[in-house]
């Protein structure tokens, strides 16, 4: 097995990304882009996609030797006919879904008028070519295959949708994105860890509402704005910590508790807020400078016209990232999502860490709703109702198991840019919330079945 | 013993879901007598009856195991709502049989996809089940944008909660007892023991992927039934009212005493959970918060998933000591309890000579007491109201010596023994209060119409 690369791969190779790159430059001449940049992001295309294959060949080509070594003597002279049929039984769910994806186009080109361009065609063969590309190649990722998979969709959706939808690709549309994704984001921390050990917090939305609302109405009572921030982040982590104290005993069912926690704070927070006014469940008062500034779309950091929030983000993210791979509390938090009994002999508290997850999903939910406050302006209890299940799905759509002990706060970020993606393209194409939701909901099983799958009953007895 | 855990009788999981209801009962009679009478007792049927069976439907998965919640059960209500109110209004399903079997088998299709992608593409269930919730909101939205159409003409006078016999109680008594046959059977003994270890049940050759299938059927017939209930209740269709359900639902699935780990659960304490929630909302609707009324139900029933999961951990710690009560048996003794603050909250000290009236109108309850019987069969002769409640309480002492004697005599063979007994005799009582009831139903003051409404805001608008 030599390491370089044999020619007829390196051909394969050269073939394809002068395809890719070709393509590049028609649509790019067809759509009328001045000639500097079609060449440019041709000569990037070509190099990228050359890049890429040489290192999926390189992964590749020992894990397929390894395999074809090992079946070899076993069949001879395979027929034809054998090849083709065990063909189709390896790759029986790539093949039923592109049938399905293919009926479901025809169905649509046949119902909706108008639907049938030449648009929709490459956009079709884009998601095919994605579809087999992502579960051909991750077969060979042992690790980081959601990962992968994440980046492949979120790279196809953001090539459809820069083409079908005009302005997606500019900077003032990514700008929005990345606000949007910066709430869901941070909303998601709590989530990832607590995940992280096998639990789930449904409280999340209402913890955002309520701090949002409770953190309006004490700026109202006239409290510094900065002390009335630090109380509502107190409270939020409080809330986290009952959360985890009262499931520490049935973590199998936090879910639920967490739900009931969650419904008992907003329902006090609101009775709380809307005693002795005449707005139930809304309050009204004035945003202070600073914390609209924060979250506010035409926000500047330094002058610099990014939105603040999208750097907390995304320093959040590169600390989260770096800390969970490389501190000691997060490798125990690997641990003890892996295997609780080993993490026990390694005597280290089961308890305190649980209780602490749930905690850092409190502050974090209080910092979303707090944070959002400065987005509209405006005091609603409802502002966290989306994140119910947003957050959850970001998590799974990432890669994080449910199970607990594997994933992280990088899967997270990448299952929420995917989320974010697509609803921008859900609500370019023109569709209403009622159908994005419908979409969403048919999504998020496939995306889960790619890589969550578990393991058959008769392999696990 | 585990297996045994399944039967009333059996299982200490019960008290605390008895304990509260009787709690809730005692203070909503105190507060509201209105509640009991036929026209009460009818409508809080109406509105309880689509959250009593949205339970069953999430018990059933639920005992299948793997922590199988089905969080798209609201939806679900909510989609065959919406179906059926424009298939209606396209004429095309209106007779009483074609309903039924449209949502039964809307239902069950359903309920059968889930459970053939929990078994093949092996997902947890959870995220097929946050999957159809999602996509389930959002086809109802696009189905009907806004509440509107009718149900079929002859669902209508269901939803009117005039009387205590109604279709709708013959649905509930009927999903009830088929559960409780059911529960005898070799497949819910398959079911349970897949639910407590799936892999313990395949090595012993239970065919599990059949089992789950057959659970995922029954959850499907009672979302179907409990869809059915939806839609007498509001007698329109409505893409949103569903949804509500859910989180409700699970709360009293919870309250009931079913494990949500898998393999422990049952009719009777469903039931008992969905009660108790409906109760919450309305006694919490008497008394008046105003404007906050929906922030003070929504904390209330957070609170009270809570304390009822802190429970239930504290249980097992409180089982060596009360191991030996029979949950049945406080039932029974609760509702005695029941029973007198009943009559004194309805009972007119001002005018002791109007006993026909009073008659009428107070005895009620579906779970009062055996004391109902003698009550009611004395008040046929003109005895004074003091009389009355002085024969009340022997027959009561009467009846609590005997159940006395009788559980002590039978205690140290078998618990089991008992309870068909126990059975019958609860029975024979409700049958014939109900019977009176239904009789002398013409005497039943007050309309409820405006209350009933007014409930069923509360209990599932929070």
């Amino acid at each position: 097995m030599q390491r370089t690369l044999s020619p007829f791969p390196m051909w394969v190779g050269l073939v394809i990304a002068a395809l890719i790159a070709g393509l590049g430059t028609g649509l790019g001449f067809w759509q009328g882009l001045p000639a500097q940049n079609v060449i440019l992001y041709t000569a990037a295309t070509f190099a990228l996609v050359l890049w890429l294959w040489q290192h999926v060949v390189a992964v590749g080509s020992s894990g397929t030797a390894a395999d074809s070594a090992s079946t070899a003597p076993g069949e001879a002279h395979p027929s034809a006919r054998a090849a083709f049929r065990k063909f189709l039984t390896g790759n029986r769910g790539l093949l039923l879904a592109l049938l399905l994806l293919l009926g479901a186009f025809l169905i649509a080109s046949v119902t909706v008028s108008g639907f049938f361009t030449g648009l929709n065609v490459i956009a079709l063969l884009i998601l095919i070519v994605l579809l087999v590309f992502a579960v051909r190649v991750s077969k060979f990722f042992i690790n980081n295959r959601s990962a992968f998979i994440g980046l492949t969709v979120l790279a196809g959706l953001f090539a459809i949708s820069s083409f079908t939808i005009e302005g997606f690709a500019s900077a003032a549309n990514i700008k929005s994105m990345l606000v949007f994704a910066s709430f869901l984001g941070l909303a998601c921390v709590g989530q990832t860890f607590v995940a992280l050990l096998g639990g789930l917090d449904l409280s999340i939305p209402f913890v955002i509402g309520s701090s949002n609302v409770g953190l309006l109405y004490l700026i109202k009572l006239g409290v510094p704005s900065w002390i009335a921030v630090i109380v509502v982040l107190l409270l939020g982590t409080f809330i986290g910590f009952i959360n985890g104290i009262l499931s520490l005993r049935v973590q199998g069912q936090a879910l639920i508790l967490t739900l009931g926690v969650g419904f008992a704070v907003s329902g006090l927070t609101q009775i709380m807020t809307s005693i002795g006014s005449a707005q139930m469940g809304n309050v009204y008062g004035k945003v202070p400078d600073w914390l609209r500034n924060l979250a506010a779309m035409n926000g500047k950091t330094f002058g610099l016209s990014v939105p603040p929030i999208i750097l907390i983000w995304a320093g959040m993210a590169v600390l989260l990232i770096y800390g969970l791979k490389n501190t000691v509390y997060g490798r125990y938090l690997y641990a003890l999502g892996g295997n609780r009994i080993c993490a026990g002999q390694l005597m280290f508290s089961e308890g305190r860490y649980w209780v602490g997850t749930f905690m850092v999903s409190g502050i974090f939910s209080a910092i979303t709703g707090s944070l959002l406050l400065g987005w509209s302006g405006g005091g609603f209890i409802g502002v966290g109702q989306p994140y119910l299940f947003m957050t959850l799905a970001a998590v799974v759509i990432g890669g994080t198991s449910l199970l607990g002990g594997y994933g992280g706060y990088g899967f997270t970020v990448i299952g929420v840019l995917v989320l974010q993606v697509l609803t921008s393209f859900l609500v370019g194409i023109g569709l209403t919330f009622e159908w994005q939701q419908f979409i969403f909901g048919l999504l998020i099983l496939p995306m889960v079945a790619l890589y969550a799958r578990s393991a058959h009953i008769r392999t696990q007895v | 013993m585990k297996l045994n855990a399944s039967s009333p009788s059996g299982s200490t999981y019960l008290l605390v879901p008895i304990l509260l209801l009787f709690a809730l009962l005692i203070v909503a009679v105190i507060r509201s007598p209105s509640l009991i009478s036929g026209t009460g007792i009818g409508s809080a049927l109406i509105v309880a009856a689509p959250l009593v069976l949205a339970t069953y439907a999430l018990m059933v998965v639920a005992i299948a195991g793997r922590g199988t919640v089905d969080l798209s059960v609201g939806p679900l209500l909510g989609f065959i709502n919406v179906t059926l109110v424009q298939l209606h209004g396209a004429d095309l399903v209106s007779s009483p049989l074609a309903v039924f079997a449209y949502v039964i088998a809307a239902g069950v299709a359903y309920q059968l996809v889930m459970g053939l992608i929990i078994i093949y593409v092996r997902v947890q269930p959870i995220i097929v089940a946050l999957s159809g919730y999602l996509a389930l909101s959002g086809i109802n939205l696009v189905i009907m944008p806004r509440p509107s159409g009718t149900a079929p003409d002859w669902m209508m006078s269901w939803g009117a909660g005039t009387s205590i016999f109604s279709p709708v109680l013959v649905i509930v008594v009927l999903s009830t007892a088929a559960w409780l046959v059911f529960a005898r059977s070799a497949f819910c003994g398959h079911l349970r023991m897949m639910g407590f270890d799936e892999r313990a049940a395949y090595t012993s050759g239970v065919r599990i992927n059949a089992v789950r299938l057959g659970a995922h059927c029954i959850a499907g017939v009672f979302s179907g039934l409990a869809a059915l209930t939806v839609t007498s209740l509001i007698g329109s269709g409505d893409p949103t009212q569903g949804t509500t359900y859910t989180l409700i639902a699970v709360t009293a699935l919870v309250l009931g005493g079913t494990s949500l780990a898998g393999g422990r659960g049952g009719a009777i304490g469903s039931l008992i959970g969905a009660l108790n929630l409906f109760l919450i909302g309305y006694v919490l609707a008497t008394f008046n918060f105003g404007g906050i009324q929906g922030f003070v139900t929504e904390m209330a029933y957070g609170l009270i998933l809570v304390l009822s999961f802190l429970l239930s951990v504290a249980l097992p710690y409180l089982q060596r000591h009360i191991r030996h009560v029979s949950p049945f048996l406080v039932f029974v003794a609760l509702s005695m309890l029941f029973t007198a603050v009943m009559l004194h909250a309805k009972y007119d000290y001002g005018q002791p000579a109007n006993v026909q009236e009073s008659t009428a109108s107070f005895p009620a309850d579906e779970r009062a007491s055996s004391a109902f019987f003698f009550e009611l069969g004395e008040s046929a002769s003109d005895f004074a109201m003091s009389a009355n409640q002085k024969s009340m309480a022997l027959a009561a002492l009467l009846l609590v010596s005997v159940v006395f004697i009788l559980r002590v005599s039978v205690a140290e063979a078998k618990t089991r023994l008992m309870t068909p007994f126990m059975y019958v005799s609860l029975l024979i009582i409700i049958l014939v209060v109900i019977w009176l009831l239904a009789t002398s139903n013409g005497h039943a003051a007050q309309s409820f119409a405006s209350a009933k409404k007014q409930a069923w805001m509360i209990a599932v608008g929070a």
